[in-house]
């Protein structure tokens, strides 16, 4: 170390500081880089976590994105899938279209003669299919006696052997597909009639018992209602209690009082706040169990105390010389609020109500206690209707036995984690948007 | 605190000093119980006055019974040293101590025979009366335009965009802003200089069309050349306004005020003429400060 000598002629009192000072100064630089070191690596482990979690989630999800698809030559017989012979769509909904497939895998698969052996080939297509090929003939009425080549989607189990999820090695009763069913799947595809292809379904239908059948659509849907109740109460209400608060409420013990308890509040466990729903919203008000509408009040419980607190924040950083400025020359104290302490609080307050609003999306334990952790297939229409929402069905789905939902649930998560981005990301943008600077 | 023990000599003899001698001297020479107002609190045809007034915070007092008059189209300075109470008198005067938690204000503040502090005084018209201009510029993060145009909107003073154009254009002339800002009235008005911004406050608190105009320490951001443009600012304006000044600097109150009183300890010690009070200060506690034995 090449330190430049004390200034020349210094009185003996300098000297001796200016060398004591020196002395010290190999520790204290050894102390900065050891700091330094310690928040590098607080920040590498943090990001190598992040990354690990986004490969495993997303190493066992993206194979659910993609749907293994069986190519049939169905001959559209108008015996089995028209009864009364009008091509009415009444008559071709009672229809039996499974029959169909029957006749098409054996045809592909003649020396299948036995019960049991038909039940094992009929089961490699999904039971989704005879649904598919019943709308495929209402809408196009023409196929009716001819046989075209259908794509249909294969069962959940041909989805996990295609995709290399069970293995041949194990022996026959420790997998969910016999030797035979196994042979016929490979000569299927010597043939080129197995596919793997977009799988619209997920991000289309319902939940399901069977996997290839289940979607996210209907617990997106259900996320969706849910987070627009909460937006559109615990928003408008948590600026006003912020509002009135900050600018308007004298200060004395009551308000301290209710300021601790609004901190406290955002402490409480959220599953409390869903027994506090199931209490008074279903069993005091009689509001229809399992709905966003439920839902969206408990959540609004709960990230109530998240705004407020955020809003405050945001309101206490608008420098008191612009309430100062509208107050001299006259506007009254709400004129002053809302044209001044208002715009400039707002991207704070927006940025609160995003991450409120994130977590509300995130959260599973207090709508598991108002019912929103029902099966439920259809998707939901309005905020009454029943639904759930997606981290519950991420619970759901990990619930389930079946394979296929492995990777559900992972793809489901993926879904999830979209949204939370997105949100994250709209929260930087707003508050970028409206950031004024005086 | 050994200001008194200078002897008397024969030429300030002439003059009556508020002056303690050795022998009659209190225990605590100048605090704030011994102290009363010299000099002439009242003027002839009062725009504001105040009488008896006394403002705590809590339970500390920071004003002490203080009676004055500001009269009209005249600037008077306040001066005295920090924490004198000179910023908590002039913010009594519009009513800004009301914002501040736990500021009581007791006494008479008239104008045109109505107590400000009377319960059904409106502060929102007291405020577009009597004007602030604050020590730190704060413009509104809006645009030059509507920085002007806010006051005039709220008050409803322009019946169409004309008038509050018109209204705006002659803010800034008084305000002697309106040739540098004429090209760009949508910038921001935070993006001018410091002089511009505080000039551009003083635009804001005129196009309200106030009688009074409370400044609080308005060049105390400002370099030497723009708390010169702001000093002839307030020259002009004092045809049109009536202006309170506080400022801590003694030049600056000889430069632009017609009379200066001086504040401390919350008390007002003395008022006058601003010629007579620099020059033939009669309490000795003005002398000293003006002298700068202190403050």
């Amino acid at each position: 170390m090449n330190d430049p000598p004390p200034i020349g002629g210094a009185p003996e009192m300098s000297r001796k500081s200016y060398e004591t000072v020196r002395r010290g100064l190999a520790k204290r630089r050894a102390a900065e880089r050891r700091f330094r070191c310690y928040g590098l690596s607080a920040i590498l482990l943090g990001l190598t976590s992040l990354a690990l979690l986004f490969a495993s989630i997303v190493s066992n999800g993206y194979t659910a994105f993609r749907q293994t698809f069986v190519g049939l030559d169905i001959y559209f017989d108008a015996e089995l899938i028209d009864p009364q012979g009008n091509r009415s769509p009444e008559s071709l909904a009672t229809g039996d279209y499974g029959g169909l497939v029957k006749r098409a895998l054996s045809k592909v698969f003649p020396a299948v003669s036995s019960r049991s052996e038909k039940r094992a080939l009929y089961s490699l297509v999904s039971t989704a299919a005879a649904i598919e090929l019943q709308r495929r003939a209402v809408r196009e009425p023409s196929l009716i006696g001819k046989t075209v080549k259908v794509w249909l989607p294969a069962d959940d189990d041909v989805d996990m052997y295609v995709k290399g999820h069970i293995r041949r090695g194990a022996g026959e009763s420790a997998r969910r597909l016999n030797d035979r069913q196994l042979a016929w799947i490979d000569e299927l595809i010597e043939q080129g009639n197995i596919e793997q292809r977009f799988n619209k379904t997920f991000f289309t239908a319902g939940d399901s018992r069977e996997p290839e059948q289940a979607g996210i659509w209907g617990a997106a849907a259900g996320s969706f209602f849910t987070l627009v109740v909460t937006l559109a109460l615990s928003f408008p209400i948590g600026i006003a209690a912020a509002i009135y608060l900050e600018e308007f409420a004298p200060k004395n013990r009551w308000t301290d009082l209710i300021e601790v308890n609004i901190n406290n509040l955002a402490a409480v466990p959220s599953i409390v706040f869903g027994l506090l729903g199931l209490a008074v919203f279903i069993n005091f008000f009689d509001l229809p169990r399992s709905s966003p509408l439920v839902g969206g009040l408990v959540l609004t419980f709960m990230t109530l105390p998240t705004i407020i607190i955020a809003a405050r924040a945001a309101i206490k950083s608008v420098p008191p010389s612009i309430r100062e400025a509208a107050l001299g020359i006259g506007a009254s104290s709400m004129q002053t609020v809302f044209h001044h302490v208002l715009p400039l609080a707002m991207p704070g307050m927006l940025t609160g109500a995003i991450i409120g609003m994130a977590r509300a999306l995130g959260e599973s334990a207090p709508l598991l206690m108002i019912g929103m952790v029902a099966f439920i297939v259809d998707i939901p229409h309005s905020v009454m209707d029943p639904a759930t929402v997606l981290p519950v069905q991420v619970y759901l789905w990990a619930d389930s036995p079946e394979r296929g939902f492995v990777e559900r649930t992972s793809a489901a998560i993926i879904v999830l984690l979209a949204f939370l981005i997105t949100m994250n990301a709209l929260a930087v943008y707003l508050r970028s948007r409206f950031e004024r600077r005086w | 605190m050994n200001i008194i023990a200078e002897p008397q000599n024969e030429i300030k003899k002439e003059r009556p000093k508020m002056r303690y001698l050795e022998t009659d001297r209190p225990a605590t020479p100048f605090a704030r119980e011994h102290i009363k107002t010299v000099g002439a609190i009242t003027v002839d045809s009062p725009r504001i006055t105040c009488r008896n007034v006394n403002v705590y915070y809590g339970t500390k007092q920071a004003i002490d019974d203080v009676s004055l008059d500001i009269g009209r189209n005249a600037v008077i300075a306040l001066i005295g040293p920090s924490g004198c109470g000179k910023s908590t008198f002039i913010r009594c005067l519009n009513r800004m101590n009301d914002t501040v938690i736990g500021c009581r204000v007791s006494g008479r503040i008239g104008i045109d025979e109505q107590n400000i502090y009377d319960p059904q005084m409106d502060v929102v018209l007291l405020r577009a009366q009597v004007g602030m201009v604050f020590q730190k510029p704060n413009p509104f993060p809006k645009s030059i335009y509507d920085n002007i145009a806010y006051g005039p909107r709220i008050h409803g003073l322009a019946a169409n965009k004309l008038e509050l154009d018109e209204i705006v254009e002659t803010s800034l002339r008084k305000a002697g802003l309106w040739d540098e800002v004429k090209d760009n009235l949508a910038h921001p008005g935070t993006g001018l200089s410091g002089g511009q911004q505080q000039r551009l406050c003083i635009a804001r608190t005129i196009a309200v069309g106030p009688e009074v105009i409370l400044m609080d320490e308005p060049c105390s951001a400002l370099d030497p050349i723009a708390t010169a443009r702001i000093e002839q600012l307030i020259d002009e304006l004092r045809e049109q306004f009536t202006i309170v000044i506080v400022t801590h600097s003694m030049q600056q109150a000889a430069r632009v005020s017609q009379r200066t009183a001086y504040f401390h300890l919350g008390k007002l010690v003395e008022v006058g003429e601003t010629a007579q009070l620099f020059t033939n200060p009669m309490h000795q506690l003005t002398e000293d400060y003006i002298t700068g034995r202190f403050g």
